[in-house]
């Protein structure tokens, strides 16, 4: 049953998702649209110009249909070519994510409604000392007014996306049973749920990948990594020197190295919570490892000029201030070693190993760390209901 | 039109059908290679100011009004003092100069472009780069030449700014007065 509480007046929403790369725009979309739907119950609308990313997503979803609705969300095909909207067709709430460009013919109408649309341009996440100084900030532009909505992790931003119950799934995933019949249903042993450390791995290409493989084989407790498929896949192969099959488990040493087909949302919120150490990418990910209190690393997604790197940092400098002392000053290392941020360090030697153990060694610390960091941004509430609570005044 | 990462403090463009005076331009990289801006805007008819944000590639119409070129002469409170080729004073009001205001010292050379609209000097622009002399930072860190590595440093008029670990005081350092950041140290 969805989630409705204390609902806001219902709203027609729509929102404009661009699929640039990866399952990052989509994925933080679709997620919102129908946290939108369920908790907030308002009448949402997904414009996607790649129904086929989407559809990874969201099997249910037919890639010939130009309209159709999806766990109560209508989607729709946004094409080139875009059909006339009158202005009472356009949303109350228009948003544009990750700046994606709204189609001209779409503004014109939202121009011409009697009542003004809500219009938002729904950042990108960073943790810079910049983003509450931005964060609302209007946006006069085709003689309307836009708000620039920031997603961040401190006040004055606009909160993580995360729904109510998600900090409870990893008290559910606790159970060796619920473990277990994890694992089965990617035809997977139910007794790797057994092993010492439960790791997922999420990552772009990544040349530190070779000495992390070498120090899991090498620890002397067992380790059960979980690679659901994707961009690291190459790596993998290159690593154990056979083309990896998805389902199947390749033991190396203590290192027991599981490959999954490419899972749904839900499906990975599950192996999130189910593991003690989770490697994440990009933003999605991120930000759920993170709203589960689960130890984390982060690979950032690379930009011009290292900017990434600054916001590596800036991250860090929240994140690792809720660590105390020095296993704050090694979580920060590690999260600089995985992105090749430390340009001393060797990434595939045996110091390496012995960094990646030391990492390892301290994951009952990091786990009072993770949850100490989901308590803080608990406090800021999430993005889909301070979006609608915004909107609300706006409208 | 020009895109909005484009404009700096004393540039003049046009929202509205009103003329917005650039006092400041903060840019910062948002994510995935996008970017975006942020402006403190004083409006030349009413005076008001808003602090607008831009994508850093949305379109803005500039306004070009007549320029003359200036150098600093003195400052007589509230009013910045100018000189153009022909010896004539142009004044503009401190409030008016925004981020320039950090880069204005006594006897700067610089030649500068005054700004003018309906016949008042309303703006001054700097050139892109100046060259400033390093009155105090912490010592030199040793055998860090790359100049990644940044620590504060305290210009003559006071403004502080990070430049590379390796500029000592006395140093005179380029700076890129659109961003306000070190580019490098001047070549002698």
């Amino acid at each position: 049953m969805p989630l409705m509480t204390n609902l806001p007046i219902s709203r027609h929403w729509h929102l404009f998702c661009r699929v640039i790369d990866n399952f990052g725009d989509i994925g933080v979309c679709w997620r919102l649209a129908r946290q939108l739907q369920h908790q907030h119950g308002q009448q949402v609308t997904l414009w996607v110009d790649d129904l086929r990313s989407f559809h990874a997503l969201c099997p249910a979803l037919d890639v010939s249909v130009a309209e159709q609705q999806r766990q109560g969300v209508v989607i729709r095909y946004w094409a080139e070519e875009f059909p006339e909207l009158t202005p009472e067709q356009t949303g109350d709430v228009v948003i544009e994510a990750f700046a994606c460009e709204l189609p001209a013919s779409y503004i014109t109408a939202m121009a011409q409604r009697e009542q003004a649309s809500c219009w938002i341009n729904l950042e990108y996440l960073s943790a810079e000392d910049w983003v509450p100084g931005f964060h609302l900030s209007q946006s006069p532009v085709h003689n309307l007014s836009k708000t620039f909505f920031f997603p961040g992790f401190v006040a004055g931003t606009g909160g993580l996306l995360y729904e109510p119950g998600l900090a409870n799934l990893p008290r559910q995933m606790a159970h060796l049973s619920a473990r277990q019949t994890f694992l089965s249903g990617f035809g997977l042993s139910p007794s790797l749920a057994d092993c010492a450390l439960q790791i997922s791995l999420f990552a772009y290409e990544n040349p530190a990948l070779e000495g992390l493989l070498d120090a899991l084989q090498a620890f002397p407790r067992t380790v059960h990594l979980l690679v659901p498929a994707g961009r690291v896949s190459a790596g993998l192969d290159a690593w154990l020197g056979e083309n990896t099959v998805a389902g199947h488990t390749y033991c190396r040493g203590a290192l027991m190295l599981s490959v999954m087909p490419f899972i749904s949302q839900p499906q990975y919120d599950q192996l999130l919570a189910m593991c003690d150490l989770n490697f994440v990418r990009g933003e999605e990910s991120f930000v759920r490892a993170q709203m589960m209190g689960r130890p984390m690393l982060w690979h950032i997604y690379r930009q011009e000029e290292e900017a990434h790197l600054d916001k590596l940092e800036a991250f860090l400098g929240h994140y690792c201030r809720a660590g105390e002392g020095p296993a704050g000053s090694r979580l920060a290392d590690a999260f600089r070693f995985w992105n090749q941020s430390l340009p001393a360090a060797a990434l595939n030697d045996s110091q390496a190993q012995a960094r990646w153990h030391e990492l390892l060694h301290q994951l009952p610390v990091l786990q009072n760390h993770a949850l100490a960091w989901q308590k803080q941004l608990l406090a800021l509430g999430d993005l889909a209901s301070n979006l609608v609570q915004y909107a609300t005044d706006k409208v | 039109m020009k895109t909005a990462n484009e404009f700096r403090a004393g540039q003049v463009l046009s929202l509205n059908g009103q003329a917005w005076v650039v006092l400041k331009a903060e840019f910062n990289k948002s994510g995935r290679n996008s970017a975006v801006v942020k402006m403190k805007l004083k409006n030349l008819l009413t005076g008001a100011s808003q602090e607008p944000v831009f994508k850093a590639d949305d379109k803005l119409e500039p306004i070009i009004l007549e320029r003359s070129q200036v150098t600093y002469s003195y400052f007589a409170d509230p009013l910045y003092v100018f000189m153009d080729e022909e010896y004539n004073q142009i004044e503009v009001e401190k409030e008016n100069l925004g981020d320039t205001l950090n880069f204005l010292t006594d006897g700067m050379t610089d030649v500068c472009e005054a700004v003018f609209y309906e016949g008042k000097a309303i703006s001054i622009e700097l050139p892109t780069t100046i060259v400033r002399t390093v009155s105090y930072t912490e010592p030199a860190v040793r055998g860090d030449t790359s100049g990644k590595v940044m620590k504060l440093a305290k210009l003559e008029n006071g403004y502080e700014l990070q430049v590379a670990a390796f500029v000592e005081i006395g140093d005179a350092v380029e700076i890129d007065t659109r961003t306000g950041e070190f580019k490098g140290r001047a070549k002698s």
